[in-house]
């Protein structure tokens, strides 16, 4: 079969291009969505999720050039053809392959996350890595000379277009394997659009059967959402995605229990828990009136009502995963309840009510998100929310009969955070450890409290004594570490605690991991042009900010989804018009790409300067802007790299690969090194520091 | 590209569809767990030059060695049977070959030292409402994926904080603590076998009892010797799979069973505890196999205790155990002829007490570890005398 001329060969490749960008955003947020799911949602794991992603995609980018040495419109079709079927079957082999290898119901560690994250994501990415350039050489064999920029801006109107529709539509409407057939559909139509022509007459079954075959896998892999998702055991007696997580319900027998994100957070017949949440705080109070819950179930509120409270104030950031506790009779309607649909932190802000005690039932603080729970500015907004005589309390995973080095660690931490507000901080070390702050002396009797109260209980009347004596909660104050940190906002210590917990849980370090990123990325260093390492930095950079950005924004505001759906948003949508404004200018791409680095450092010093200096100046749409400005730079960066490196095939594809390397790494770095180990402040200054070598870099080798 | 026939399109659009479509593969999903393919075992491996230089001062020689070749020798302590060359560590990470001499590293240095009611345990049958000092030393031959003790028990003895306490000194702080028995532990007794043996050597040299409480996993010789000092025990029967006693334990269920037998013949009161996993250990079936190898084996009067499984360390995804279900299980064990059978980790279940297996009158009221009534007088039930196993004075 030969290649005829073909009509019209950008638009048909533009419009594939723009559709692969759709499709390909949807699908990594649905991957990390997936994996949050099945593996540990910790701030490392989502870090590992994104860095294969650009990393893997760097490697396929590259593989473009050896590749791509005859280039043809049909594979390019092809590739884009396996990219719609490879979509799906991600999907389906990230959630089926992790009970073949692992144990199911199990965590697994470190390094099978990586493997796992790694080889199920590796097909799809480098494919997806690939394909851009590919679009790029194939453009250029039709088209001599050209433009990459061109490319790059379609890429990212995809990429801009995918982000909105994921987060503003898809995630409220669609499973997600419907969201994945909504958004490739545009590919296949873009497909068959563009491809049927290049095949003559008799041939064109061809793109018709690979066509139809792409729509068949994207409607059969519907029939595979339930069946992928149900348990080993019980029935899956509800299931919905909302832009908080996946939440299921399981029935087994008389037993309802709610999972969110793979893991169960609520579940009948728990008297234990909700007693020892409930009634270690309010047994310290003597007239408890008002409540206020940062997430509980029925049982909780059923304690609760014991002490005789006259209202309940239970606040719950996913209003779904208040509907579904309703409907499975976790939690009932009573008139001395209300429940508030916010972030918990927010609602504190915002609230002038004064609460008796506030009781959080929230997961460990091993993210950003959970890490603003558990600061000393928190517990100071907590304290202004309480009454005189009220009471904080909190918990998080507790040990047995021995707490190890690490978890003595993350305990002080708490503690002494805990302390620098409240003058009296009481610890209940059991299978959960809870702590109960307030500013008067606490009884760590429970069971006479409670006898004073005349409360009657199931769990704490019986076992309290015996698993929680005196002895154990005296051993636990003098075990105290007096040196451990001050965990604050802007530097999260209990993030890297919980890390460090995480590798000793399964045994394992990162430092094979750090060496093997350590030697890629010098030896990647030591080869790239200077175009190539100002991308490089730049990438790193663009994603250390919106990390940074994004730990910030919820500082200040709190989780709210849709804002910080829209901060994502915009870190992609500056990078078009930067792009094509850069493209225009190209003539003066040496001073412009200086100038992106001077700016870029500006952005970072006033960003810096808002947060920790004029806090009262940060408003929400700051953020934003600021986030806009950055991705205009990144955007504007490109062309401008692509002119001075010689807007030659191999130097395209180069910079295209340094920016999603220096992406990866950025990710990864920002996450999981910079901002748990060295604070918001520092972090900032070492993406300046970054910035600035880079200028330095191009003043030098001009 | 390389040419592709019309018809060898169609095969392979074809073959690729009936992967992902055909109804036939659905039955695959829906297995997030048990999977039949899953890995095979999760049993632990020998650590390879990590033993220290020198045994230091928490050493001693170990019992139950076996001369190999040269400087290589066998722990036979457990059915592991670890085979250890000069400088290597036994999967219990406590036993290791140092220049040709097998040593343990936990002897006298207990890293968990706690007085617990003897209910705690779970001991139901034994001196009820008295207080065992229980300790622990660091290691364990099993690799359980929801252990509650893995600070302790998937660590180096080196690694872990620990109090000096050798034989004499935790006798004398059980007698000082007026504690009943000494509980050996939390962690796997088994792998610091001789500080065991010779603290319940000298405990029963002052009349205090000796509790083990283990996952059985023993040779029979060092088990024989262990029988000539101990008063009780509760040993886990995990499952009665095979394959779930490796993927989930990294044991295996024959020497455990053979534990059983051992203690049952040498008349030591032991009683069974039974975590009901939901998706490994919660087949009724299976259930009823192993409670008729129970009555088959071991007579019904050592107690079962079937507890309830929540969610903790590596195993964090799944559901807690159906109260229901454990109170099938009950049944169940009961219909086979075991007389004495506990739900555990369930507040307030009828299961918590115990009931006179003649007249079925309640004989001891339980709330949590205390005993609200206890209707046993000299190890008979006051209502119509029946003698009730275990072990009362």
């Amino acid at each position: 079969m030969k290649n005829r001329p073909l009509p019209n060969i950008e638009a048909r490749i533009r419009d594939v291009v723009v559709a692969t960008g759709i499709g390909s955003v949807v699908t990594q947020l649905l991957t990390i969505r997936e994996f949050l799911s099945l593996l540990n949602g910790n701030e490392l794991v989502i870090a590992l999720i994104l860095f294969n992603w650009l990393f893997i995609g760097a490697v396929g980018t590259l593989l473009a050039q050896p590749l791509g040495k005859n280039p043809s419109v049909r594979k390019l079709w092809a590739a884009s053809l396996a990219l719609v079927i490879l979509a799906p079957v991600q999907l389906i082999a990230i959630r089926k392959l992790y009970g073949l290898i692992f144990v199911g119901g199990s965590s697994v560690g470190f390094y099978p996350t990586l493997m796992y994250t790694f080889a199920t994501t590796a097909p799809y990415a480098l494919l997806i890595g690939f394909v851009l350039p590919y679009s790029l050489i194939v453009l250029r064999k039709h088209i001599p000379g050209y433009s990459g920029t061109r490319i790059y801006v379609f890429d990212n109107m995809g990429d801009v277009c995918g982000g909105a529709l994921f987060s503003f539509a898809l995630i409220y409407f669609a499973t997600p394997f419907q969201a994945l057939a909504a958004s490739h559909l545009l590919l296949v139509a873009a497909l068959w659009g563009g491809y049927r022509t290049s095949y003559p007459k008799a041939s064109r079954w061809i793109p018709a059967a690979g066509t139809l075959l792409a729509l068949l896998v994207l409607t059969g892999a519907l029939a595979w959402e339930i069946p992928t998702l149900r348990p080993g055991t019980g029935r899956l007696a509800f299931y919905q995605e909302t832009p908080f997580g996946r939440l299921r319900v399981i029935q087994d027998q008389d037993q309802t229990t709610v999972f969110q994100n793979g893991r169960p957070i609520f579940f009948s017949k728990n008297p234990g828990a909700a007693e020892a949440a409930v009634h270690y705080p309010l047994a310290q109070v003597a007239d408890a009136r008002r409540v206020l819950f940062v997430s509980a179930d029925q049982q909780m509120m059923a304690e609760a009502l014991k002490h005789q409270v006259a209202a309940i104030d239970y606040v719950e950031i996913d209003p779904a995963l208040t509907r579904v506790e309703q409907r499975f009779g976790l939690l009932a309607q009573h008139p001395a309840v209300t429940a508030i649909h916010q972030d918990g932190r927010q609602y504190l802000q915002q609230t002038q009510k004064h609460y008796d005690a506030i009781v959080l039932n929230l997961p460990e603080p091993d993210t950003f998100q959970i890490n603003r729970f558990f600061t000393k500015e928190f517990f100071a907004l907590v304290k202004t929310r309480l009454t005189d005589n009220g009471v904080l309390s909190f918990a998080v995973k507790g040990y047995d009969s021995y707490v190890s080095d690490v978890e003595l660690e993350k305990i002080s931490t708490i503690y002494h955070t805990a302390r620098q507000v409240f003058p009296h901080v009481l610890m209940m070390p059991g299978t959960r450890l809870f702590f109960v702050c307030a500013s008067r002396p606490l009884d760590p009797d429970i069971p006479t409290l409670l006898a004073k109260k005349n409360i009657s209980t199931a769990y704490i009347s019986g076992y309290f004594y015996g698993d929680i004596p005196l002895e154990k909660i005296q051993g636990l104050n003098q075990l105290i570490s007096k040196t451990a940190p001050v965990n604050t906002d802007f530097s999260p210590h209990l993030v890297r605690i919980l890390l460090d917990e995480w590798f000793r849980v399964f045994s394992a370090s990162p430092n094979v991991l750090i060496l093997l990123l350590a030697i890629i990325n010098i030896l990647y260093l030591w080869y790239i042009s200077k175009e190539e390492f100002v991308l490089y930095t730049t990438g790193c950079f663009t994603m250390g900010a919106e990390i940074l950005v994004i730990f910030a924004f919820q500082i200040f505001f709190g989780y709210i989804y849709l804002q910080i759906g829209l901060i994502v948003t915009v870190f992609l949508a500056g990078l078009l018009p930067g792009a094509i404004l850069s493209d225009y200018l190209k003539k003066f791409a040496t001073p412009f790409l200086i100038t992106g680095e001077i700016v870029l450092t500006a952005l970072m010093i006033v960003f810096l300067a808002g947060i920790t200096r004029f806090p009262e100046f940060m408003t929400g749409s700051s953020f934003l802007v600021f986030g806009f400005f950055v991705s205009l730079v990144c955007g504007a960066q490109f062309p401008a790299a692509l002119h001075l490196a010689g807007s030659g095939r191999p130097a395209a594809i180069r910079l295209f690969s340094a920016d999603l390397m220096g992406a990866a790494l950025g990710t990864l770095v920002t996450s999981i090194f910079l901002i748990p180990y060295v604070g918001i402040l520092w972090t900032a200054v070492a993406l300046i520091a970054l910035k600035l070598i880079s200028l330095t870099v191009l003043k030098m080798s001009r | 590209m390389k040419p592709v026939s019309r018809r060898q399109f169609i095969q392979k659009s074809a073959l690729t569809l009936a992967g992902s479509l055909v109804p036939g593969a659905l039955a695959l999903a829906g297995t997030d767990h048990a999977s039949p393919s899953a890995p095979a075992g999760i049993t632990g491996r020998i650590f390879k030059n990590t033993a220290p230089n020198r045994p230091w001062k928490w050493s001693r020689p170990a019992d139950h060695t076996v001369p190999y070749s040269d400087k290589t020798l066998m722990c036979g302590i457990c059915p592991h049977n670890c085979l250890l060359n000069s400088g290597d560590r036994g999967i219990c990470r406590s036993r290791v070959n140092i220049d040709g001499t097998l040593y343990t590293l936990a002897y006298g240095n207990a890293c968990s030292v706690n007085i617990d009611p003897v209910e705690k345990k779970p001991l139901f049958h034994f001196k009820p409402a008295t207080r065992a000092l229980s300790i622990a030393a660091a290691g364990c031959n099993f690799r359980c994926l929801n252990c509650q003790n893995w600070q302790i028990s998937q660590v180096m003895p080196e690694d872990v904080r620990f109090h000096t306490l050798f034989p004499e000194q935790v006798v004398a702080a059980a007698m000082e603590k007026k504690a009943v028995s000494i509980a050996y532990t939390y962690s796997e007794a088994i792998t610091w076998f001789e500080y065991m043996m010779d603290t319940a050597r000298q405990a029963k040299e002052k009349n205090i009892a000796n509790l083990w409480i283990s996952n059985g996993y023993i040779n029979p010789a060092p088990l024989s010797e262990l029988c000539e000092v101990l008063d009780g025990a509760n040993v886990n029967l995990k499952t009665f799979d095979d394959a779930v006693y490796q993927k989930l334990n990294g044991g295996r269920l024959a020497p455990v069973l053979n534990t059983f037998k051992t203690l049952h013949k040498k008349n030591i009161h032991f009683e069974i505890t039974t975590l009901v996993v939901p998706g490994y250990v919660d087949d009724a079936k299976m259930i009823q196999q192993m409670c008729k190898w129970i009555v088959d084996h071991l007579g019904p009067d050592h107690p079962l205790h079937f507890l309830r499984f929540f969610p903790q360390y590596k195993l964090d995804r799944l559901p807690p155990t159906p109260v229901s279900l454990l109170t099938q299980f009950r049944q169940i064990a009961m219909d086979c002829g075991i007389r004495y059978v506990y739900v555990g980790n369930v507040p307030g279940h009828e299961g918590n007490h115990t009931w006179c297996h003649g007249c079925g009158k309640l004989l001891v009221e339980r709330n949590g570890y205390f005993l609200a009534q206890n209707n046993i007088t000299d190890g008979c039930c006051k209502f119509c005398g029946t003698r009730i196993p275990g072990v009362w004075g």
